[in-house]
């Protein structure tokens, strides 16, 4: 025992030390018990107290990251926790599909409406951002195992936020069972990496030489077995069978959020595991394989499924399922070209993706419509709001002229020029099914505008006057068509 | 100059945007001011435009003229080095005539708007930015700037034709916007492949810009689509491959047989102002395409593959016709004569002769107006009685003889009578085609002769369709109800055919007013895709 006590001191110091950069966790822990206190005690005085809460803390969080945002790969607390240039720019990431899902729920009737209130909602989001914000930053496996499970409860909560019908809570009920099953895989992975290596720091010397010493079978296996766990929250195939369902069921900003934001965690993760694979020297242990092949399965099963979709939200969660593929592809070619492209898609990914739901709320609750065929002739109720949707849709299919070209553009530009370096075929046959995903795309996306515009009227011809979040997603579709001129000013942070 | 004249239809359409719904009468008015103000401005680019020798373009940047080059997109991608996207713009001459042909057929197809009578702000906005990607696709010098014009087009198309469509239009814009997609998705790839073998000698970054993917000295080493690397890839040559994509790519929109079987249901159900474009001016986008990328570009891989787009324009040019003969709509039957006259266009471009080449570019220009023409025509009786089949109507020149006189010099025109512009052009392409064996050995002589079937055929489907509704006795489906429709051409339609007719038999009788202008260019384009 004695031989520890020298120890205490330098890593009180170290702590310490570490706590300035811990800034923006702090803040969201802050922020949680505020936000719960004054929902307990204040929120009949002040209905929208913890709203104006919520915001502040996320917009304190995004200034807090940005301080750093040219921090170099810096240890936090004995290395459990890593900061570098990428985790910030995961941190904004996370504050702006915080920031969007918190308007959305404020505008969102069926929440505010409900008699739980809103204000629990919103402490759960500030929890969910810690664990996210812990995701994109953690360095040792029970870190990533603690901060994944932070994800995944804040997660099931929200889905079953309202459980008004079967249907939500059958959702909710799927999304935890399939979740617990797959944490608990991945536990049972990083007992047996532990087991292997007698550590659990990703990036400590003797966790990789011990690696490198296990036979390839059980080191397969249980690094398989790990990646489960994120690959249920990136909803890639094949853990992907959960996503429509709980997509359908959730509420709309719910779902809006759970398709952006864990995902993107996921591949926080997913790239320290991909340096880490990369930095064991197995030959014939083709993880590599596993992973283009995961890419490739998400891109086609997503796209094709979502032809066969006539519920909205379940096409948008199954062109989700393409996006998380086509960022997998990113993820893959990058090692190397660096995370650039793939970041860039991210941040164009939130803004489309949130406007997309957006629209698809507003529309649901002005008129109850969620069903492709129900949309004929929105055309003209929702003049503007339907013509902001259609770009927000090209932007989704990776068209001109909105910035989802570019960013579609900029990962073929990466993965091509992979090709061109490695001449490895599996890459070639990843951009190739790409190209004809993104053809896929266009028709299943088309055919919103197909019968909001080219289908005869069913529905009368009153205008529909505009909400605040219609103005949201106008501003968003704005925001594509923007950064089409002036990529720069995303590009200037990355 | 040339931004003026690709964002003035944008500012248009904004402007019409924002104007509240009760001034929807006067939006037609806006859009025809705008391509009044383009047909002024390009008229004055004709007659500034240099064409001596020095000027000709091509692959040569200070030799464009009205240059414009801005820095627009620089972002570093790690070990790649730097994302150099410009916004470039430049016209030589082959491009400048396209552009007096856009604000002609916009002028036209503009006079033809006026039957549109539901959601004029949608359409005219709609209109306007088709307008600026058509002229924005002629003007590009960059070829990311290139693509997305290029894109741009779809979507207003996809809207104009879904919206304001016939019966099944929902059906033919789908199937447009899929056909032009499927060849651009992967055109994109080789674009970017392009990207990462060109290298811009005088920045070291890799570039899009398109003048410099023409010499192969900018060509990194061992890169991918380096001449002197000869990458394979899946077992053939990478820069045939890539010309063979980049070539079907556009061969959608001229369009070829076989891919062609968008273009009769997507004319078919268009409304009248939209085929003129279409005809007029997205087709040619396609023949400009294949002469600026695929050979400007891969001149090594064109001349491969001379043989087998020479045979292409053949069949298109042969089976456009008899299709054509057999149609019962007329519009249809136009639609078909279009496939047939953009043939000569990929003959004259796969002789890879001056003559061959000039006679694919008047070709081009000159089918441009006639068929605007037709389709104006063609819509004037449909606006009328709302029918087309050509079975309904019979004597017709006694009912409509000013409407039938201007219908006879157009169909006369497009046969290719002598005195008209597709004479010319037919005449050229021709003669190129015939040459080449002796010049470059590319194409054989039967092809040449093949293709002069081809006109006969026009020929027959023109005059026998004369026959049947314009001579004869006066007998109408709708009888009296239509006798009263069938009024006589107006004003506003005299003003839109008269410039169109002055135009084909401008160049019929003095093709040197096209020819002077682009012929350093065009000895240059030779002279670069022949390798001397």
């Amino acid at each position: 025992m004695n031989e520890y006590l020298p120890l205490i001191s330098s890593s009180i110091n170290d702590t310490i030390a570490s706590l300035r950069y811990f800034q923006s966790e702090a803040t969201l822990v802050l922020g949680f018990l505020l936000v719960i206190l004054s929902d307990l005690f204040l929120s009949k005085r002040f209905s929208q107290l913890s709203f104006g809460l919520t915001i502040g803390v996320v917009l304190i969080v995004m200034v807090q990251s940005f301080a750093f945002l040219n921090v170099e790969n810096m240890p936090l607390f004995g290395g459990m926790v890593i900061m570098d240039h990428l985790s910030i720019l995961f941190k904004i990431l996370f504050c702006l599909v915080s920031l969007l899902f918190v308007l959305f729920i404020r505008y969102n009737r069926s929440l505010l409406l409900h008699e739980k209130g809103t204000g629990d909602l919103y402490a759960i989001l500030l929890a969910v951002h810690l664990g996210m914000n812990l995701m994109a930053i953690s360095a040792n496996l029970l870190m990533v195992f603690m901060s994944l499970e932070m994800v995944s409860l804040g997660s099931y909560l929200m889905v079953g936020y309202i459980s008004r019908d079967q249907k939500q809570s059958e959702a909710s009920m799927k999304y935890a069972l399939f979740g617990a099953v797959c944490s608990a895989i991945m536990l049972y992975g990083i007992s047996l990496l532990y087991g292997f290596t007698g550590s659990l720091y990703l990036n400590d010397p003797t966790f990789i030489s011990g690696l490198n010493t296990i036979p390839p079978m059980a080191l397969g296996v249980s690094l398989t077995m790990v990646l489960v766990g994120v690959a249920f929250k990136l909803s890639v195939v094949p853990l992907h069978f959960w996503a429509p369902d709980v997509y359908e069921g959730a509420p709309t900003p719910v779902t809006a959020f759970l398709s952006t934001a864990p995902k993107i965690a996921g591949f926080a993760l997913l790239i320290k595991f991909i340096v880490l694979i990369n930095a064991l020297d197995h030959a014939f242990l083709d993880i590599k394989l596993i992973v283009a092949s995961i890419a490739i399965a998400s891109m086609v099963l997503g796209n094709f499924a979502a032809i066969w979709q006539n519920n909205i939200k379940r096409m948008l969660a199954y062109s989700s399922i393409g996006h998380t593929g086509f960022m997998f592809m990113a993820l893959f070619v990058a090692p190397g070209q660096g995370y650039n492209a793939l970041i860039f898609y991210m941040f164009i990914y939130v803004i489309m993706n949130m406007a997309a739901f957006l629209i698809v709320d507003e529309i649901e609750e002005q008129t109850g419509k969620q069903n492709l065929e129900d949309y004929r002739g929105l055309g003209r109720q929702f003049t503007v709001l339907m013509v902001c949707f259609v770009f927000v849709l090209v932007s989704l299919t990776g068209l001109p002229p909105t910035v989802g070209f570019t960013a579609k553009f900029l990962v073929f530009s990466t993965a091509l020029d992979a090709y061109n370096s490695s001449g490895s075929l599996i890459i070639l046959v990843m951009i190739l099914l790409a190209a004809i995903s993104t053809l896929v795309s266009l028709f299943y996306y088309f055919k919103i505008p197909l019968n909001a515009y080219l289908k005869e009227s069913i529905s009368s011809d009153v205008k529909i006057g505009h909400t605040a979040k219609a103005y949201l997603s106008m501003f968003m579709a704005f925001l594509l068509l923007l950064l089409l001129v002036f990529p720069s000013l995303i590009q200037q942070f990355l | 100059m040339l931004s003026l004249l690709i964002f003035l239809p944008l500012i248009a359409a904004l402007f019409i945007l924002v104007l509240p719904s009760r001034f929807q009468q006067h939006f037609k008015y806006i859009t025809l001011g705008v391509s009044v103000i383009q047909f002024v401005l390009s008229l004055f680019i004709y007659l500034k435009f240099n064409s001596f020798a020095f000027a000709a373009g091509i692959n040569k940047e200070s030799q464009y003229q009205l240059l414009e080059k801005l820095p627009w997109i620089r972002l570093n991608l790690g070990n790649i080095g730097n994302l150099e996207i410009d916004y470039f713009l430049g016209i030589d001459g082959l491009s400048m005539p396209f552009l007096i042909l856009s604000a002609l057929v916009t002028f036209v197809a503009t006079l033809a708007s006026w039957e549109i009578k539901t959601k004029l702000k949608a359409y005219f906005s709609l209109f306007l930015l088709l307008n600026t990607a058509v002229i924005g696709v002629f003007c590009a010098l960059d070829f990311f700037l290139f693509y997305i014009f290029y894109e741009l087009m779809l979507l207003p198309l996809y809207f104009l034709i879904g919206i304001w469509g016939g019966i099944r239009r929902e059906y033919a814009a789908i199937k447009f916007f899929l056909y032009t997609l499927f060849g651009s998705v992967f055109m994109l790839l080789v674009i970017i492949g392009l990207y990462f073998s060109v290298i811009n000698p005088a920045t070291g970054n890799h570039t899009f810009n398109m003048i410099l993917m023409m010499d192969p000295a900018n060509y990194a080493d061992g890169s991918i689509f380096s001449a002197i690397a000869a990458k394979n890839l899946f077992g053939i040559s990478a820069r045939l491959l890539a010309f063979i994509v980049l070539f079907v790519a556009f061969a959608i929109k001229v369009p070829i047989v076989p891919l062609h079987t968008w273009l009769p249901d997507a004319h078919v159900e268009a409304p009248t102002p939209v085929s003129i474009i279409l005809a007029g001016l997205l087709l040619k986008v396609g023949g400009y395409g294949i002469i600026r990328v695929c050979y400007s570009i891969f001149p090594d891989s064109a001349m491969l593959s001379a043989w087998w787009i020479g045979l292409i324009g053949v069949i298109s040019i042969i089976y456009g016709a008899l299709n054509a003969l057999a149609q019962t709509d007329l519009k249809r039957l136009i639609a078909y004569s279009s496939v047939s006259h953009m043939g000569f266009v990929l003959l004259g471009i796969a002789s890879s002769t001056i003559e061959g080449v000039s006679g694919a570019m008047l070709q081009m220009i000159s089918h441009g107006g006639l068929s605007a023409m037709l389709f104006f025509l063609v819509g004037m009786i449909y606006e009328r009685v709302k029918d087309r089949e050509i079975a309904n109507f019979s004597g017709l020149a006694e009912i409509m003889p000013q409407f039938t006189a201007f219908v006879i010099v157009a169909f006369f025109a497009s046969l290719g009578l002598p005195g008209f512009s597709a004479f010319m052009a037919e005449a050229f392409t021709l003669i190129g085609a015939f040459t080449s064996e002796q010049v470059n050995g590319l194409i054989p002589r039967w092809m040449s002769v093949v293709a002069s079937i081809g006109i006969l055929l026009s020929a027959t489907y023109f005059l026998w369709t004369l026959q049947r509704m314009f001579f004869g006795q006066p007998r109408l489906k709708g009888a009296a109800d239509w006798l009263s429709k069938l009024s006589d051409i107006n004003a506003r339609e005299k003003l839109a055919l008269i410039p169109l007719v002055a135009l084909a038999l401008a160049l019929g009788i003095f093709p040197s007013l096209l020819f002077d202008k682009m012929n350093a260019s065009v000895v240059a384009f030779v002279q670069l895709i022949s390798g001397s």
